[in-house]
């Protein structure tokens, strides 16, 4: 009985893991094996180990990358999940005609392609074709310029917070929805006020489905590309190695280095692999010291 | 704090609450339109009225009609094409990673099988790898069996959905009763007919999520297809509407198609609102079910 | 451990070939029936009347032309099918500074094989020298984007402001049009590499040294040579004292900057007043002038080159013969550019600069006049310019040096580098690159 249970357990299994083993492992382990090689454009290619590694862990192209999607992440994360927590409580609290449109539209966003949303917000950000720019000269402000140097990284941010601020909303509201009444009506004998209930009561009883979309963000944030590829016609500051993901691509199909770039992007994932550890292990120790 | 204190607070206390609350939602709704209703209201322009008249405004000269009309005639239809395309890619997709992902979240829910656990985490680890390190490898082997620059090599890998797997097993594991499994089972119904009679109709508003949330992912998908296809009749919306983009930017007045892209892009993002409008009910449901865990 | 990752390799391919037959795909093999196809890529304006034309007139062979993306999108592609040694098109377009990245990979048919040839220059010399290592055709030239300056005549005579024709001329004008509008500009440093490339040709510095017939191995660097500093430096100068904008040329802003006043000249491209056209409104069109490229030396005549590109065979094909053909013909010589012919549209619609010489030097060409420019008969300025135009040479890893020289000028751009000191850091670290890509590089 236990083996046949096993067995067919593995059965429905079949299907997954032929999608997982064609698309996900055997792409995978084949850009391993290219990794492990060198290829210089004239003397061809070698077996290296782990040279290509060990070169982009020096390499101040890619550090300086993971550098600015780092600072971009610990800036953009932690503002778009407030707003994303802050949202949910408010409309889980409200539940009024308002909120729910609310609700809707915030999520809308997340149904925009990616590249349709750096798209718009390309026209969005120049002078000609969006309107801040002139609004902000009303203002006073000259010469806003979203594709400088300085403010690229800020103009990148906001497309990303726009577009998944809702959909991290509705994963905490939905994990607010899940909550039994029971837990806060005891909070509301107590006397407590609606903000004492969301922050005492609500917020650690929802801290997973925070943590997930904090997650989801991370890995977002560190593969940070399709934006920046987009809009780079518009502005110089997108350089070579502007995010470890563009540098990847410009390796692989700029200069033809596929076996670096296979380095370089497993080397990213491992950054990305050790950041979400931390993140869930501090996580997990703040929540067992409170 | 005393009870007294907190009571008398409390009524105007929640008025300002909703007052400065209902503010920051109509500023927020305000913020999440404004893009939407710039590719609104630019669809309705001329190349000329796009960059001569105020952005958030409407025009004099209507030209909607005409900017759908060009969308559809420029290049000889191919934005119909490309819509098509998406839609077939991006359902079939969504069909198949729903179909699989059901078949192993059931599995993993409710077979206590050896090296669940350890298949689970490896899976969660891979998905870390991002897709420009996946798809090089995945065209060389691709084009070994002869998949690139075919529909395919767009639809299958988007068949993966780790996620719906996880999510399909937390939604099992709480909304089906190991009892009615057990049941059926004494009724000598065979294991793959308790899945499809029994789990799935019991599953629904995760499978509706699921399918959401793939068909989002492959509609939405760019540098897959941006390698994998050459032939622009097999081009998905993103990577019609960019290469258009980037043909405007580059060559003026040859092809000034910046208000094709405009039109394009308000016609690309109706069909994925307007679904996860409709089907608000079932995948609210289904994202409950995943987020709780 | 070579061995056995290739066995995974090859296991995972085999594992993927089951799944895929499993789900019933098989691959279509085409049967061969006449006439022939040939599958290009290109991404040439107002291709597709072209190709009619050319399968219209043809019954051995027809185009199966797809735009796979302009530029960098459609090299994605080349690169990972050549890659793949499969899925690759018969012709593909590739831009002038980029066919030694691509021959060094070993993807071109040698075009010389089966007919090529510049006989009677049949193609500027220039591009032609492009085109070829040695005896190999590698390239058919297409177009090509002799430089001139297209200025503001009306704002120039009404300002008084002499139209430069050097380039310490060119600096003055651009103080005294800051001194008419602090908000207006003699132009702007648009940061494209390829840009600043041929002010940098026209001034003389010819940094690259490169033939692959004689060693692939052997390359010559040398962009921190005076000659090219002294382009740099001057646009730096300008950019530093805002005599010049630093707006990219490619952002919607500044093709309305072009319409508004706000940009007097660009020294730019034989194929720029086509894009330039589409930037511009009845206010500004007809009140443009093109004028030969400022110059070092007052009475000097050197010019230099923005972009073009050509067509090139890609050895995976079946029928290079026919493949040729095609690269030859889709943009024929002709002696008479009749209504509605290929080079028509090349020209009147594409705004294509000819680099077929039989149409280079046709008098209709000369005497085409355009709206932008309203009576002024331009195509002459830029016939000059190109048969000006000396040998220049591009090196394998170009898109490297290209990104690398804009990174750097951003620097500059934004204070955070010496404009001075662009070029040598662009050289140590193209150096460095090159040196460990295996190159044996001269400096």
């Amino acid at each position: 009985m236990k083996f046949k249970q096993s067995l067919t357990g593995w059965l429905f299994m079949v299907p997954f893991l032929l999608v997982v083993l064609a698309f996900l492992v055997a792409p995978l382990g084949y850009a391993f094996y290219l990794s492990t090689q060198a290829d210089t454009l004239v003397g061809g290619q070698s077996f290296v180990w782990l040279a290509n590694y060990a070169t982009s862990l020096t390499d101040p192209v890619f550090i300086e990358g993971v550098k600015r999607v780092l600072i971009f992440g610990i800036i953009q994360i932690p503002i778009m999940l407030f707003i994303s927590t802050t949202s949910a409580l408010v409309i889980d609290a409200l539940n009024t005609r308002l909120s729910r449109i609310f609700r809707l539209i915030a999520f809308m966003p997340y149904a925009v392609p990616g590249v349709v949303a750096a798209l718009m917000w390309g026209f969005l950000y120049s002078k000609s074709f969006g309107p801040f720019v002139g609004i902000a000269g009303h203002l006073g402000v000259k010469d806003l310029n979203f594709y400088s140097l300085r403010m690229f990284i800020y103009s990148i941010s906001n497309i990303i917070t726009w577009a998944w601020t809702g959909y991290n909303m509705i994963i905490i509201y939905s994990a607010l929805q899940g909550l039994s009444r029971e837990v806060y009506e005891a909070a509301v004998v107590d006397g407590a006020s609606q903000v004492q209930i969301a922050i005492r009561v609500k917020l650690p009883a929802v801290k997973n489905a925070i943590l997930l979309t904090g997650l989801f963000a991370i890995i977002g944030t560190m593969q940070l590309f399709t934006e920046p590829n987009i809009l780079r016609r518009y502005t110089n500051a997108v350089s070579m190695g502007y995010t470890p993901n563009i540098y990847s691509f410009n390796l692989a199909f700029a200069q033809s280095q596929f076996n670096y770039a296979a380095a370089v992007s497993f080397t990213l994932a491992l950054v990305v692999f050790v950041l979400t550890y931390i993140f869930m292990s501090v996580s997990r120790r703040k929540a067992k010291s409170q | 704090m005393s009870n007294s204190n907190v009571k008398t607070r409390k009524s105007g206390y929640l008025a300002t609450k909703s007052y400065t609350a209902n503010t920051l939602m109509i500023v927020a709704i305000g913020y999440f339109m404004i893009p939407i209703v710039w590719v609104i209201v630019n669809s309705t322009k001329d190349n000329q009225d796009l960059i001569s008249t105020f952005s958030l405004w409407f025009p004099k000269k209507w030209h909607l009609v005409q900017n759908l009309h060009g969308l559809l005639t420029q290049d000889g239809g191919l934005f119909a094409v490309w819509m098509r395309n998406t839609a077939i890619y991006s359902i079939s997709s969504a069909l198949g990673a729903t179909l699989i992902s059901s078949m192993a979240g059931y599995a993993l829910a409710r077979f206590a099988f050896r090296g669940a656990k350890l298949l689970e985490s490896f899976i969660l680890g891979l998905v870390m790898v991002p897709a420009t390190a996946l798809v090089m490898p995945m065209y060389l082997l691709f084009s070994k069996v002869n998949v690139v620059n075919t529909p395919w090599a767009v639809i299958l890998p988007s068949m993966m959905s780790p996620f719906g797997a996880f999510l399909i097993k937390v939604y099992v594991a709480e909304s089906i009763p190991e009892e009615i499994l057990q049941a059926a089972r004494i009724d000598r119904a065979g294991e793959f007919r308790i899945y499809w009679q029994i789990v799935l109709p019991m599953l629904k508003p995760a499978l509706v999520t699921v399918f959401l949330f793939s068909l989002v992912a492959s509609w939405n998908n760019y540098f897959l297809p941006l390698v994998m296809l050459s032939d622009n009749k097999l081009y998905p919306l993103t990577v019609g509407l960019t290469s258009w983009f980037e043909q405007a930017s580059q060559e003026g007045a040859n092809s000034l198609l910046f208000n094709l892209v405009i039109a394009g892009s308000l016609i690309a993002i109706i069909p994925l609102i307007l679904s996860f409008l409709f089907l608000q009910r079932y995948w609210r449901g289904g994202i409950n079910a995943g987020s709780v865990k | 451990m070579i061995k056995s990752t290739k066995r995974i390799a090859g296991f995972s391919a085999l594992a993927l070939g089951i799944i895929l037959s499993t789900t019933g795909i098989s691959a279509v093999t085409q049967a061969s029936a006449a006439p022939v196809h040939i599958k290009v890529w290109a991404w040439y304006p107002n291709m597709k009347e072209v190709v009619d034309i050319f399968n219209a007139s043809h019954s051995d062979v027809q185009v199966d032309w797809t735009n796979a993306g302009a530029g960098g999108a459609e090299y994605t592609k080349l690169k990972t099918c050549i890659k793949a040694k499969k899925g690759c098109p018969d012709v593909a377009m590739i831009e002038f500074q980029t066919l030694p990245t691509f021959a060094i990979l070993k993807p071109f048919v040698d075009m010389g094989k089966y007919g090529a040839s510049n006989k009677d220059g049949r193609y500027a010399a220039w591009a032609w020298a492009q085109s070829t290592q040695g005896t190999q055709v590698n390239a058919i030239p297409v177009d090509g984007g002799p430089m001139a300056m297209l200025y503001r005549k009306d704002l120039f005579a009404a300002n008084n402001i002499k139209v430069p024709t050097t380039w310490a001329e060119y600096a003055t004008a651009a103080a005294a049009i800051k001194k008419v509008n602090p908000d207006q500009f003699i132009g702007t440093y648009g940061n494209d590499p390829g840009w600043v490339t041929g002010l940098m040709w026209q001034g003389g510095c010819f940094p690259y040294k490169y033939n692959m017939t004689v060693s692939a191995a052997n390359l010559g660097i040398k962009l921190n040579q005076a000659s090219c500093k002294k382009v740099l430096s001057y646009w730096g100068d300008l950019v530093t004292s805002k005599a010049v904008d630093d707006k990219s040329f490619w952002a919607t802003d500044t093709g309305k900057g072009y319409d508004t006043d706000k940009y007097w000249t660009w020294v730019a491209a034989g194929w720029t007043p086509g894009y330039l056209t589409g930037q511009l409104t009845d206010k500004t069109l007809g009140k443009w002038a093109v004028a030969p490229t400022p110059q070092w030396t007052a009475g000097a005549d050197a010019q230099g080159d923005w972009g073009g590109s050509s067509f090139t065979v890609i050895n995976q094909t079946k029928q290079a013969a026919l493949a040729t053909k095609v690269a030859m013909e889709l943009y024929p010589t002709q002696t008479k550019i009749t209504k509605g012919s290929a080079w028509d549209i090349g020209l009147n619609s594409a705004f294509l600069y000819p680099l077929v010489t039989k149409v280079e030097s046709n008098p209709e060409f000369a005497n085409y006049s355009y709206k932008i420019f309203a009576d002024q008969k331009v195509n002459p300025i830029y016939i000059h310019a190109s048969q000006k135009l000396g040998a220049f040479q591009w090196t394998p890893i170009q898109d490297f040096i290209y990104s690398t020289l804009g990174d750097e000028t951003t620097l500059a751009i934004n204070g955070k580098a010496a404009w001075s000191s662009v070029l040598d850091t662009v050289q140590s670290k193209v150096v460095a690159y090159a040196t460990k890509q295996g190159f044996k590089v001269s400096q």
